[in-house]
């Protein structure tokens, strides 16, 4: 069964088998991409004669930033805070918005999975990654990777809730554009 | 007729294997040490072969028949990017080579797209230097018919697969199709999967079968192994090239991988029993493939001999 509730997918011509592969593959790379859950419907036309390959997308939006409260937890202590970090992913990230906002003097980092921070602000509610905007890149990454390798003219437009992906063999003119955005709305009224 | 087998067992006590092999009249053609197993590929008498079967039985090895043994196939991909790389391209190269062939896989410069795909005459030239050559294209009926301009001007046979089911009449050029493995994101492991491996094998193994069939009607002045045995005997350096098989075997002749210009001459006065040299009796030249030599052994019917 598929994890999005609307999945269709398009080819012109004689081309079931490439429709069906395409479909396989797709969802293949978007697993090992970890994108699957994030993406609410897709609508994916290919016309080989073009030859022209768009997809369309609707997100399920909703990744709130991620704070410092989520990577660890946050105690006050004598004189400061201390954060005991679970996530070690966002290390990095998070020393570095610790050190913009109270100075490289004022962070301390005595163990691995422990910083200390010599200022009365609580930094609980800082915003350590902003997950929306990595997971646009991945899925720009992803989308360049399910198109078929000739096709090396693209053109990504994407935004909070939705995004429209074409990728051509010719140059991308705005007629073709409008074609085939026009072919995805009649999938998504069909 | 020699027979091509591949011997897989521990280390322990291998060299009588290589030593049964060599008294018996057949070759080592590659040896892979990996820890304590080795894998030999050997060109046996097929007369003589139920005693390295005796043999291997007492070693705890493995003996198994490798068809494609001693010869050289290209699997070619459109290039060398993500969408064919690693799945289907190492796939197919690893299950080949698992049949005993000695497997480069080549990615083109340009061989993208439908419209747009190309072949330049290097490239050409470089897979015409093998026995065989797999084209992995994708799941386009369309984009397969019309990428059949990057193989029409090889020579050797080549092997078409791709994803649709696909009349043989469509690709004239091609020696045959094999469909059901275009382009996929993930490994060959389900038993359909592992069986259109089989079939590329097989189609492989009939291609070469046909160019042995042609090489009979006008048969070589000797055969590659022999050549091989005596440049490993009378070039000493090329125990010292860092490739992993310094002698590769075609069907046609060897590719001794020294550099050309400082080689030549001494790949050329490599000596037979009989008293010919290999510049006698075969083309020594530049192959494609960096600067190694490639020799081509001459047909008897433009030396007047065989041995």
């Amino acid at each position: 069964m598929d994890p999005m509730e609307v999945f269709k997918i398009v080819v012109t011509g004689q081309e079931d088998f490439g429709a069906k592969k395409y479909r396989e593959l797709i969802m293949d790379i978007l697993q090992d991409l970890g994108l699957i859950r994030s993406i609410g419907r897709l609508y994916v036309y290919v016309d080989i004669m073009e030859p022209v390959f768009a997809i369309y997308g609707l997100l399920r939006t909703g990744i709130p930033p991620l704070t410092v409260r989520d990577v660890g937890d946050v105690l006050k202590t004598e004189g400061g805070y201390q954060v005991k970090i679970n996530d070690e992913e966002h290390m990095s990230d998070l020393l570095k918005i610790l050190w913009g906002r109270y100075g490289r003097e004022r962070v301390e980092q005595p163990a691995r999975d422990i910083v200390i921070i010599a200022s009365d602000t609580d930094p609980s509610g800082l915003t350590v990654a902003d997950l929306e905007t990595e997971f646009l890149q991945d899925l720009t990454d992803g989308l360049v990777r399910v198109a078929p390798e000739g096709f090396r003219n693209r053109r990504n437009e994407m935004n909070k809730d939705s995004f429209f992906f074409i990728a051509a063999e010719e140059t991308l003119t705005p007629e073709l554009i409008a074609k085939t955005k026009e072919k995805i709305r009649e999938m998504q009224n069909a | 007729m020699l027979e091509p087998v591949m011997f897989t067992g521990g280390l322990y006590k291998h060299d009588l294997v290589v030593e049964l092999v060599e008294d018996l009249g057949g070759y080592v053609l590659q040896k892979n040490v990996t820890q304590s197993e080795v894998i030999l590929l050997i060109l046996i008498p097929s007369e003589d072969k139920s005693v390295l079967e005796t043999l291997i039985k007492e070693l705890r090895g493995e003996l198994v028949r490798a068809p494609l043994a001693g010869t050289e196939v290209a699997v070619v991909t459109p290039t060398l990017a993500i969408h064919h790389l690693p799945h289907t391209a190492c796939d197919i190269a690893e299950y080949l080579r698992r049949h005993g062939s000695k497997t480069n896989m080549m990615g083109l410069a340009r061989g993208v797209g439908r419209e747009i795909a190309q072949i330049n005459e290097y490239e050409t030239a470089l897979i015409n230097e093998h026995d065989a050559a797999v084209f992995i294209f994708g799941n386009f009926r369309e984009c397969i018919r019309k990428k059949e301009s990057l193989y029409r001007n090889i020579t050797v046979p080549v092997v078409v697969t791709g994803g649709p089911e696909m009349a043989k009449s469509e690709l004239p050029y091609a020696f045959e199709y094999v469909p059901s493995i275009g382009r996929v994101a993930h490994r060959a492991r389900k038993a359909t999967e592992i069986g259109t491996l089989d079939h590329i094998v097989e189609s492989v193994g009939r291609a070469l079968d046909k160019t042995r069939a042609d090489i009979t009607k006008d048969p070589l002045t000797t055969s590659p192994p022999r050549v091989m045995d005596a440049v490993r005997e009378q070039v000493p350096d090329v125990e010292y090239s860092y490739s992993p098989l310094p002698i590769a075997l075609n069907l046609g002749g060897v590719r001794v991988k020294l550099p050309y210009e400082r080689y030549k001459d001494a790949v050329k006065a490599v000596t037979f029993d009989e008293g010919v040299t290999l510049g006698e009796i075969a083309t020594i030249r530049p192959s494609h493939m960096k600067d190694y030599i490639l020799v081509r052994i001459l047909p008897a019917s433009e030396t007047g001999y065989v041995f």
